[in-house]
């Protein structure tokens, strides 16, 4: 089986028992508040995501080492693409 | 490790990160089990709006990378224009 296939059967699986309990389509009388937590579950995990990427870029912000030379060479580099690209007529 | 700005840009995403996962966490996952007259509640809006205020979130994140993307096309083809 593929990476492709195991990855779309997992997420079949996964989006399938949250329709169950999301929706009740079988009538099973799933309790109200357990339909309620489930109904915005792909909304909170999005946002969950999202929370975890900003920490992450906050993260490696607050700990990279700066580097000088590295820095004064990045510098040249965009003064040299900048020249460049003004020279072939893109306005920035 | 950076210094100065850096370090405090870094720490208040993260502490902001946190926060935000905290309280739409506890409204969305923790609440539903509260009696409806728990003093928690008095915290957190209407259960709607923890799907209604991330949506205008994504609608205004759109927005802004939609009009930057205007705003630079646009600078291009005016100097274009101009040449």
């Amino acid at each position: 089986m593929t990476k492709l296939m195991e990855w779309l059967f997992g997420v079949s699986v996964v989006l399938a028992a949250w329709v169950l309990v999301a929706f009740d389509p079988l009538d099973l009388s799933v309790p109200h508040t357990y339909r309620e937590v489930a109904l915005p579950m792909p909304l909170y995990l999005l946002v969950s995501f999202g929370c975890y990427s900003l920490a992450t870029v906050g993260y490696r912000v607050a700990t990279f080492n700066d580097c000088k030379e590295a820095a004064e060479e990045l510098r040249d580099q965009i003064k040299e693409a900048k020249e460049d690209l003004r020279r072939k007529g893109l306005k920035i | 490790m950076a210094t100065g700005v850096d370090q405090a840009a870094g720490m208040s995403l993260i502490v902001f990160s946190l926060m935000l996962f905290t309280y739409y966490s506890i409204w969305v996952i923790v609440l539903p089990f509260m009696d409806s007259d728990h003093v928690l509640h008095m915290y957190f809006l209407p259960r709607e709006y923890s799907v209604i205020l991330p949506g205008i979130a994504a609608v205004v994140l759109l927005l802004c990378i939609g009009a930057f993307t205007a705003i630079v096309l646009w600078k291009n083809q005016k100097t274009k224009k101009v040449n």
